[in-house]
């Protein structure tokens, strides 16, 4: 019989949880998945996924949760795998961290001796307990302030530096627990949806991204003003929405909500997402017709057909463009003739200077035209954002620990010999060790010095 | 405009740094290394004016903003951290011999801002998406890290070529030989990740803490976002092969060098070949 079977199913789950051969290929399993899902659109309408792929093929995607990939029953557990994996390995190492915490090598392997570098021997014409005093000092001074313990006729001094890099390990792995955790709290506690509002209306409930549910806020959001600003590049400058805030009736507050700059009330965000134009209600057009010279004013509105008074000619205004090429706002025409289209009109609010270029019977050009702009916020609320961000500093801390601190230790031992006394000096560092051994040089020079710096003037004539 | 001239020539300049430190390889002259260095600082000195004078201008033209926010700001950044952060390691390191193959990658990111047909060097004003300051942020240290990865992908490189010739057995006969010993190129390439890893993690994490607050989520698995875990996933699992599970050497240096081709399409793939909010560089 088998000691793998002895163990039974649930110690040799444990121990395969435990083991970091776990660790790499749940990694490379998850990258690979995720370049899959960067490859594949997520989140797509049917008719999408049918333009790209076979019906066969978008089946099998859909069948294997492959176009909502990242939210996929498989993938969360390969996540839950990789935190198990993480908690299992933590649990494990954990005893032989704690041991640098709670006992302390005071005094450390005989091994450690054997390798002491000549510069690191040195005797001092003291007795050990007088030594000692001097050898504290020193290392207090030097290095970090030694403990001390005597055992069998020898002194032992022991000091240390940068311990907490033991612990470097688990805060980047505890990082990324706490980081998920938060990614949970903001998916069980939170929403994520949007609103359409137009100029001058309120919402008090927005539409929930997943499963088009609808979603109180339990205040209203009034937008005053949508505004728009472009480069002379065309590029856009600036999207804005002046809201304000209601509880019931009463007015709490009105902010701009921009890119880049939300606005946060009772733990909902509202942020600047995107923008359109909901009607243009009244459009006034002045009208020139080029062979009289006869002038006059035309009220018109999108969709609807207008005659021209005095001319076999009608004119229709098909759509409103808010920015046509960086030149701003534009309404798109057609001129009729009796029931025939005879020219397909583009009028510029902000350009009237191009309107004499343009061939055609008439001249066209915008006197008032008020669109009426609808701003579409994107509106969370996520009560685990802060825990993610507590993780990702808990990470950082982490990386500074491992990467870039050491367990630095020092011995000093102190044994009598032929009234002198003998001191060797021993240290290991978990990391960076050439630069430790140069630590050590320096420290070995600096407590073998005949007089140690910090000491008084007046020791200094004593026969040591 | 002044700062685009200065960059073309700073491709020039820095093709000759990096023919100088391969002359410095064939001939091993001290002078020559030198040489090769001083050439190097003047290169990254140039290059830095060229990148102040772009901040320059665009104030000049009214839409100042720091040269952070396009693909050919993005190439030209990214060359001169890695300028700077070899030079920086030679100094520490007091070894030129890298410089062969960290130069050539200074370099190229520079020539493709400059010499690209489809890169425009126009400085265009900040759309509202990219105004914020966590750009400064994120960019600096994403392109840090990235500058970090390509020196370990330089070394690995230099890992892999060493190792071959010392299997043929043609120890020490060619320039593979004036190389440091294999254990300090392999400790020299986690060196390198050991710094590029965290300034990706603190690049992530500013990203999404700007992400928070442009589009309303730290996290949207938008294929630049997703392309940068994978790049994280590579290091993770190289930094776990080589602490835990004691891998070495040519494994190692190989996957030093798919990390690398993972930055890279992080950086350019998901631009050219994906969608996704991270349209701009």
């Amino acid at each position: 019989m088998s000691t793998e079977k002895e163990k039974g199913f649930l110690p040799s789950l444990w121990a395969a949880l435990s083991s970091l051969r776990l660790t790499i290929p749940l990694l490379i399993v998850l990258a690979v998945a995720s370049i899959f899902g960067t490859l594949i659109p997520q989140n797509g309408t049917p008719e999408e996924y049918l333009r790209i792929y076979k019906v066969s093929t978008y089946k099998i995607l859909r069948i294997l949760g492959f176009l909502d990939m990242y939210h996929a029953g498989w993938f969360i557990f390969l996540l839950a795998l990789l935190s198990l994996n993480l908690i299992v390995c933590s649990l494990k190492r954990w005893p032989s961290v704690r041991r640098f915490f709670s006992q302390p090598e005071i005094k450390p392997d005989e091994g450690q001796w054997k390798a002491t570098a000549p510069g690191r021997r040195f005797s001092l014409s003291l007795s050990p307990k007088d030594s000692l005093a001097r050898i504290q000092g020193g290392l207090l001074h030097a290095f970090a302030r030694p403990r001390v313990l005597q055992d069998q006729g020898a002194w032992y001094l022991f000091a240390e530096k940068g311990k907490l890099s033991r612990l470097g390990f688990y805060s980047i792995h505890l990082s990324i627990l706490i980081i998920l955790l938060g990614a949970m709290i903001g998916s069980f506690f939170g929403f994520r949806g949007y609103v359409n509002i137009v100029e001058g209306e309120t919402a008090d409930r927005i539409f929930l991204r997943s499963g088009q549910q609808v979603q109180p806020l339990g205040f209203k959001v009034k937008l005053e003003q949508f505004s728009v600003s472009f480069y002379p590049t065309g590029a856009p400058r600036e999207f804005k929405s002046t809201v304000t805030i209601l509880e019931g009736e009463r007015k709490i507050l009105t902010e701009p909500i921009l890119v880049n700059h939300p606005l946060t009330y009772k733990g909902i965000s509202l942020y600047q997402s995107s923008y359109g134009v909901a009607s243009v209600e009244k459009v006034v057009l002045e009208v020139v017709e080029r062979a009289s010279r006869r002038g006059f004013t035309l009220s018109a509105q999108p969709g609807v057909r207008v005659e021209i008074p005095g001319s076999p000619n009608s004119l229709v205004l098909n759509r409103f463009i808010p920015d046509l090429q960086g030149m701003g706002p534009a309404l798109q025409g057609t001129l009729l003739e009796g029931e025939r289209p005879v020219e397909n009109l583009v009028i510029l609010q902000s350009h009237p200077e191009f309107v004499p270029q343009r061939p055609g019977r008439f001249e066209f050009r915008i006197r008032e035209l008020q669109p009426k702009y609808y701003s579409g916020l994107q509106v969370n609320r996520d009560p685990g954002v802060w825990v993610v961000w507590a993780g990702c500093f808990l990470m950082m801390a982490g990386f500074y620990m491992t990467f870039f601190m050491s367990h630095r230790r020092i011995w000093v031992r102190m044994m009598e010999k032929k009234g002198e006394t003998q001191v060797e000096i021993a240290g290991s560092s978990h990391r960076n060790r050439a630069d430790f051994e140069r630590e050590l040089d320096r420290v070995g020079r600096s407590l073998s010095e005949p007089s140690l710096r910090g000491e008084k003037e007046n020791t200094k004539g004593d026969p040591a | 405009m002044i700062s685009a001239r200065l960059v073309s020539a700073v491709t020039f300049l820095y093709l000759a740094c990096a023919v100088l430190y391969f002359v410095f390889l064939a001939f091993r002259s001290d002078r020559l290394g030198k040489l090769a260095t001083g050439a190097a600082w003047v290169t990254l000195i140039v290059q830095t004016a060229a990148i102040l004078l772009r901040w320059v201008e665009s104030y000049q033209m009214g839409i100042g903003h720091a040269p952070l926010s396009n693909m050919y700001e993005s190439l030209v950044f990214f060359s001169w951290c890695i300028a700077l952060l070899y030079l920086l390691w030679e100094r520490k390191l007091k070894s030129r011999v890298i410089g062969a193959f960290a130069l050539p990658f200074a370099f190229a990111f520079n020539a493709y801002a400059s010499l690209a047909p489809g890169i425009s060097a126009r400085i265009d004003p900040l759309i509202p998406a990219l105004q914020s300051n966590w750009l400064h942020a994120h960019v600096i240290t994403c392109f840090l890290s990235y500058a970090a990865f390509a020196l370990s992908c330089a070394v690995s490189i230099i890992y892999l070529v060493k190792l071959r010739e010392e299997r043929k057995g043609e120890k020490g006969e060619d320039v593979t030989g004036l190389f440091p010993a294999l254990d300090s190129l392999d400790e020299l390439i986690y060196r390198t990740i050991a710094v590029g890893f965290p300034l990706l993690t603190i690049g992530i994490v500013t990203g999404a803490a700007w992400a928070n607050y442009a589009w309303g989520a730290y996290w949207s698995w938008d294929p630049k976002e997703t392309w940068s875990l994978i790049t994280w996933f590579v290091y993770a699992i190289f930094l776990h092969a080589r602490v835990t599970r004691d891998w070495r050497g040519r494994r190692t240096a190989i996957l030093s060098i798919v990390g690398f081709v993972a930055v890279i399409f992080t950086y350019f793939g998901v631009n050219y070949l994906l969608s996704g909010l991270h349209s701009y560089a």
